[in-house]
């Protein structure tokens, strides 16, 4: 016996429910087998990963928070690999825009006023749009591979947040340890509601949501953008000027990842510091993919990640499972939500083996 | 709805009361302990060690104290896994990393009756305690120890981040050298990371090739002290007794032991009489411990307990004046000694030390 | 041994698990599949080879069970992206994931325990030679297999008519399949030999390099040898050279830092990441026009119509 896959003809709405369900499905059965394996009452585990962050409002608003940059960074990437430019730099685009908008907050420390956050908000969506116009330049002009630069530029970024902490931006009172000064008032996102870490980036990650949508759904650009992934040679017969796009969708995709960056530096963490990301560049571009490089799936994907994520962390608090474990957990989850995906698009069958090919 | 202080510390505690879980309310319940690791417990550094100490803890409250160790938490969710602690009855919660000072101290701030206690911090508050050893007496031993073994006059120091944790200790290690061997020298390769064992072995590597005989790391990983012993030359342990990563090579490790320290404080919380505190502990605290001393002669061991008895007493002080600076610059006088403060946030190299200071 | 025959050790040890992993991913990346999984096998690998060799007391057996735990690895991303056709950077990037959980498990009892690394090959008399002696005849077994892993995808690549066909998977798996080959199946062989390259990189690392486990011991090398296999161009002896360059430049940036430079160690540090940037950036400008791209089917899913 072998498994085949047959192509169903157009998308079935059938799979389109039954994907997640199922997914579902195979998750909790898997995941009762795991916990019991590992000596945990299953229902309790199951609680604890998957309602206990969505069981009060305090802890939707921590869900938010995580979600906010994996959303934001998630559905500028969707644009670029819907065309097929393969930005995986998102974290450096990540980190710059901290680091753009981290640095006014530091300037303008003692004499800034309310136009110091829109000031950064911008700078950090100018500096990640720049950033990534470093691989699309690369790209257009001389073909150099995208995934390479893009990737190399993170670990410069890293390097670079890290000088600036540790050399000119250091906390003059900070007992010289890498780290900002902590970001006056004006220069920190509001907070939404008492008792929460929700702020004004969740806001402004839901409202690009929607335009991106708008975007992709109504607009010649999104057409073309699509067009130019699915069918270059017709994208080009139709005159549209692939590098010129790719030009446009790294540059929107950077400037999505730095107001991710700075919205995560103004709001979340109030300064700048060395490991100040935990990787929501990286962990963006699988959201992106689960999310069907669609922006309204990224957001759905995100909101899922995050709950995962944050499942993880209390697991390790009330389960006592060690964090590797809710890797593996995490990782399990991922395989079986991919796995069916597939059946949007295709039907699974056992045949025999020898099957005609 | 307004942003104040005040409601968020009214919505906080009123969340903190409508939450399923129960508070760790009643005397005779376990006391809630709650770890928070900067990095993985399998580094078999920094954070391995804080593990060991938390099961420390463990073995001599018994079942006095319930613990809970979260890894490698980044500074963006620091506050939702403190938070949650909290909200699971946790009374007690070690943050060890510097890292998370100033989110600690806002954590303090919001989670009154929980007390916190910060490792390599800077400053307390009602409810907030900070703590770390004072491993420049290792560091002290270990130049001492460098300068007997050498016969290239050369140190070398695989250092990860240039903090002033690594600053001060680069400084007295020549301290130490220097009070055996005044042309004793130093040369350092910053890791960029605390625990990358590649790139550790590489730099122990490069030392090596430069010329360095003796090696002290600032790195988590055995791998520098592998590499020693590979070629033949000696080098230090860190945070834990490395003696066996390296039988020839090895002369001596320094020990984070967390374990008594961690004990002793929930037990005050126990007993009711916890209190903040700023400890700084040195040799004779038993914070940190040094391995047996091995592959020294009789009398190079000797010269070393002397050093050690000297460090106890505190006829040896390692930042007694008078200091100079690479740019020739008095810091302290003779006579006089660098306070707490000065140490903790030292960021210069001692006049001598061919380093230059990144960042 | 001089100063600059021990840099040149030193850089080819260096270089080594970026090479092995290189080499795997490209005939990976050759069939058509891009797998972004590489540092997740890399460390499943480290992790089962240094438990097995310490359970074992065998290094040989260590190394086995590396080669076996990443094509393990390799065989469910092949499950999930060949078997059902799922996004390949979504199953890569889930992969690496699941892979640094798992080896942090595996490797959970096995963390402060010590083994003693492989042995070096000592040729008699020619590693006597001067400088080419102890970098040529010197060595240990893991470098001289890595060369040949080069050669021998090389030759496989160009010089085979399975090489060909595998190619053939990568640029045009439709025509492939049309001429009646198992595209799938040749690319599951494909995936399977990066997964167990990736794991041997992963063993080199736990057992020759650094002989222990410490938790996420590979440290993002399995990320920088996706990125030699995109400076190589999908080319086997440049991906050796792209290795030995990253590889180099660390290395020197270690000694210019020990030789008291004084420039900022991360701008030092920062130098590996621009410097291979500019390097591709010259080749692909000096020739303009031309040049090796990528297999054009790279990344996208195959599915037979039948």
């Amino acid at each position: 016996m072998r498994l085949t896959l047959d192509r169903r003809d157009g998308a079935g709405m059938a799979g389109l429910f039954l994907s997640p369900l199922l997914a579902v499905a195979l998750t909790l059965a898997s995941s009762i087998v795991v916990f019991w394996l590992l000596g945990q009452d299953p229902w309790r585990a199951l609680n604890v990963y998957f309602l206990m962050p969505v069981s009060d409002f305090w802890g939707v608003q921590e869900v938010a928070v995580k979600a906010t940059p994996l959303v934001l960074i998630a559905v500028g990437l969707a644009l670029c690999f819907r065309s097929n430019n393969w930005n995986i730099g998102a974290e450096g685009q990540f980190l710059i825009g901290a680091i753009c908008g981290g640095g006014i907050a530091v300037w303008t420390q003692g004499w800034g006023g309310p136009w110091v956050l829109p000031l950064m908000l911008v700078a950090g969506m100018a500096g990640g749009a720049l950033y990534a116009l470093i691989p699309a330049v690369l790209k257009t002009r001389l073909r150099v591979n995208e995934i390479l630069v893009s990737l190399m530029l993170v670990y410069v970024a890293e390097l670079l947040l890290d000088w600036l902490v540790r050399g000119p931006w250091r906390d003059p009172f900070g007992f010289n340890m890498p780290q900002t000064i902590t970001f006056a008032p004006e220069a920190t996102l509001p907070l939404l509601f008492d008792g929460g870490r929700m702020n004004l980036g969740t806001v402004i990650t839901l409202v690009v949501v929607v335009v991106a949508t708008v975007v992709m759904a109504r607009t010649l650009k999104g057409f073309e953008i699509k067009l130019v992934g699915e069918a270059p040679r017709a994208a080009r017969f139709a005159g549209f000027d692939d590098k010129k796009l790719t030009l446009t969708v790294f540059a929107v995709s950077g400037a999505l990842a730095g107001l991710a960056g700075v919205m995560e530096a103004a709001g979340t963490v109030r300064q700048l510091l060395p490991g100040f990301s935990p990787g929501y560049g990286f962990t963006a571009i699988i959201v992106a993919f689960l999310g069907r490089l669609n922006p309204v799936g990224c957001l759905i994907a995100g909101v899922f990640i995050a709950i995962t994520f944050i499942g993880g962390e209390n697991a390790q608090i009330i389960l006592r499972l060690p964090r590797d474990m809710t890797l593996v957990f995490q990782g399990m989850l991922l395989f079986y939500i991919l796995a069916c995906d597939t059946l949007i698009l295709y039907r699974p069958r056992l045949v025999p083996r020898r099957a005609p090919a | 709805m307004t942003l104040s202080r005040r409601n968020v510390l009214a919505g906080a505690s009123a969340l903190a009361a409508s939450t399923a879980l129960p508070m760790a309310a009643r005397a005779n319940d376990p006391l809630g302990v709650g770890f928070v690791l900067i990095g993985p417990v399998g580094d078999f550094g920094w954070s391995t060690m804080h593990d060991v100490g938390r099961r420390r803890m463990e073995e001599v409250l018994g079942d006095a104290v319930t613990t809970t160790q979260v890894e490698a938490v980044a500074p963006p969710d620091f506050d939702r896994v403190v938070t949650t602690l909290a909200r699971a009855g946790t009374r007690l919660i070690f943050t060890t990393s510097f890292s998370y000072f100033q989110p600690t101290l806002r954590m303090a701030e919001q989670f009154p009756d929980v007390m916190f206690e910060n490792a390599t911090g800077t400053a307390t508050r009602d409810n907030l305690a900070i703590y770390n050893a004072r491993f420049y007496e290792g560091r002290y031993i270990q130049g001492v120890i460098a300068a007997l073994k050498s016969q290239t006059k050369q140190i070398g120091y695989v250092a990860a981040f240039p903090v002033p944790e690594v600053i001060h200790a680069i400084n007295t290690v020549m301290r130490g050298a220097w009070s055996v061997d005044p042309e004793m020298r130093i040369r350092v390769v910053w890791a960029n990371a605390w625990f990358n064992p590649g790139v550790e072995a590489d730099a122990a590597r490069a030392l090596i090739d430069q010329g360095c005989d003796v090696l002290c790391q600032h790195t988590d990983s055995p791998a520098p002290l592998q590499l020693a012993e590979e070629r033949g030359i000696h080098g230090f342990g860190q945070a834990s007794d490395m003696t066996r990563f390296a039988p020839n090579a090895h002369l001596t490790s320094s020990i984070n032991n967390w374990g008594d320290y961690y004990a002793a404080r929930a037990q005050a919380m126990i007993d009711g009489t916890w209190a903040p505190a700023d400890t700084w502990g040195g040799l004779d605290s038993g914070m940190f411990q040094l391995a047996p001393f091995t592959n020294l002669d009789p009398e190079q061991a000797s010269h070393a307990e002397r050093v050690v008895a000297g460090l106890r007493d505190g006829s040896i002080d390692p930042f007694a004046g008078p200091i100079v600076n690479q740019a020739g610059e008095e810091v302290i006088a003779e006579g006089e000694s660098l306070d707490d403060d000065a140490i903790r946030s030292m960021n210069y190299f001692y006049q001598g030390i061919d380093v230059s200071m990144p960042g | 041994m001089t100063l600059a025959e021990a840099i040149f050790l030193t850089v080819i040890t260096a270089s080594t698990p970026l090479l092995l992993a290189a080499i795997g991913e490209l005939v990976v990346e050759r069939s058509g599949v891009l797998n972004l999984g590489v540092e997740g096998m890399m460390i499943m690998g480290a992790a089962s080879g240094v438990a097995v060799a310490i359970v074992t007391g065998s290094s040989v057996l260590g190394v086995v069970a590396a080669i076996g735990a990443g094509m393990a690895m390799a065989a469910l991303f092949a499950l999930l992206t060949l078997g059902l056709a799922t996004n390949q950077v979504a199953a890569g990037l889930s992969l690496t994931i699941f892979g640094l959980g798992l080896s942090g498990v595996v490797g959970a009892p096995f963390v402060g325990m010590q083994r003693a690394g492989i042995a070096k090959i000592e040729v008699p008399f020619l590693s006597e030679l001067p400088l080419i002696g102890p970098i040529l005849f010197r060595q240990d077994p893991f470098v001289y297999g890595s060369v040949a892993l080069v050669a021998g995808v090389a030759w496989f690549l160009w010089r085979t008519k399975a090489g060909l066909v595998l190619r053939a998977c990568g640029e045009n798996p439709v025509s492939a399949h049309a001429l009646g080959y198992p595209v799938l199946r040749i690319r599951f062989a494909a995936v399977l030999f990066g997964g167990a390259c990736a794991g041997l990189a992963g063993a080199y690392l736990s057992l020759v390099l650094t002989p222990f486990w410490t938790a996420g011991m590979t440290a993002g090398r399995g990320w920088i040898a996706l990125a030699i296999v995109v400076f190589a161009s999908w080319l086997p002896w440049r991906a050796m050279l792209g290795a030995y360059l990253f590889g180099g430049l660390i290395i020197l940036q270690l000694h210019a830092q020990t030789a008291g430079v004084r420039v900022p160690s991360q701008l030092l540090a920062a130098l590996p990441y621009l410097l291979t940037i500019v390097a591709l950036t010259v080749i692909m400008a000096l020739r303009r026009g031309g040049g090796q791209v990528a297999p054009q089917a790279l990344g996208r899913p195959f599915v037979p119509d039948r």
